[in-house]
């Protein structure tokens, strides 16, 4: 159990947040605020969360795609920081455990993530 | 001003670049006697330590059974009573003091940063303090010379900003690390 004044604390900070249910295996699209001298814009990151750690203020959650030249690209956002604008469920996925570390050695076809259906 | 405070541990916030955060309790005391300058005795709990000198100064300052230690702070409260903390709700600035963690009997690697040589290739040389001086003359070690020896464990003093401080819960938080394990007791003094 965590200190309650640690929760306390991480809690008034966090509680505002509005944050989708999502898991590994979903695909998510991440609005990242970007600071260019004193212009601020929005870039979207769109990819797979393949893993999601931490409690608290210090929660993190990591997100894989294949960029351009089919190079993998994987980024990893603090899960309450301002810097995120928005996080977007596009498609919840079908997977059986909570980190997808294995689809770092797959390729095409076997990197895909069947879709979960209720 | 000065207060006695409990380390409760780190954290961080949310706000970009995210700052780290130490979260510090201020132990709840009674001022006894408060003399001219604003120096006071205040008393606070730690502990179940008793004996009959505690008990005589209880009796003296009509305290409950548990506090049971006795300091000299600066206080803002002009007469006895509890601990005045409404100042730190416009603090900015504190310097911490606490015991930092003690490391026992310390290498020269982990108590002054000494580079050591390196971990194979038939060097010999691992984690060792190396030559500590020259030849027949000085035909001595120079003073000063560091050396292995205890580490930690002493009184160090850092200054921190302060981030906010919630007066419901006590809990004043400051930016960056502060010396010693969670849990410990140790004084924060107004800077600003």
């Amino acid at each position: 159990m965590r200190n309650k004044y640690i929760d306390a604390f991480e809690k008034a900070q966090v509680s505002e947040k509005n944050i989708p249910d999502f898991r590994a295996g979903d695909t998510l699209r991440v609005a990242v605020t970007i600071k260019e001298g004193d212009k601020q814009r929005i870039q979207n990151y769109e990819g797979v969360c393949i893993a999601k750690r931490g409690t608290g203020t210090g929660a993190t959650f990591n997100v894989r795609k294949i960029g351009a030249n089919s190079v993998g690209v994987e980024r990893i956002f603090p899960l309450y920081s301002d810097s995120i604008d928005s996080i977007t469920v596009v498609r919840k996925g079908r997977v059986r455990r909570a980190k997808l570390f294995y689809l770092r050695d797959r390729r095409g076809k076997a990197a895909k993530i069947r879709e979960l259906r209720k | 001003m000065e207060y006695i405070v409990e380390k409760i541990g780190m954290s961080r916030t949310i706000t970009v670049p995210s700052v780290p955060v130490t979260l510090l309790k201020v132990v709840e005391a009674k001022v006894c006697e408060v003399d001219t300058d604003k120096k006071a005795i205040v008393a606070y709990a730690s502990g179940k330590k008793m004996n009959r000198s505690i008990a005589g100064k209880q009796k003296k300052y009509n305290l409950s059974a548990q506090f049971n230690r006795f300091v000299t702070l600066n206080v803002a409260n002009e007469e006895s009573g509890d601990l005045d903390v409404s100042v730190l709700n416009d603090v900015k600035v504190v310097k911490s003091t606490f015991d930092s963690k003690g490391r026992g009997f310390a290498g020269v690697m982990k108590r002054y940063n000494f580079k050591g040589g390196p971990g194979g290739h038939g060097s010999r040389f691992h984690r060792a303090p190396g030559s500590i001086g020259n030849a027949e003359w000085p035909g001595r070690v120079q003073k000063g010379r560091r050396m292995p020896g205890h580490y930690g464990n002493a009184k160090t003093t850092v200054k921190n900003e302060v981030l906010s401080f919630d007066a419901q819960n006590g809990i004043l938080a400051v930016k960056g690390p502060v010396p010693g394990a969670n849990g410990a007791l140790g004084r924060v003094r107004i800077v600003k």
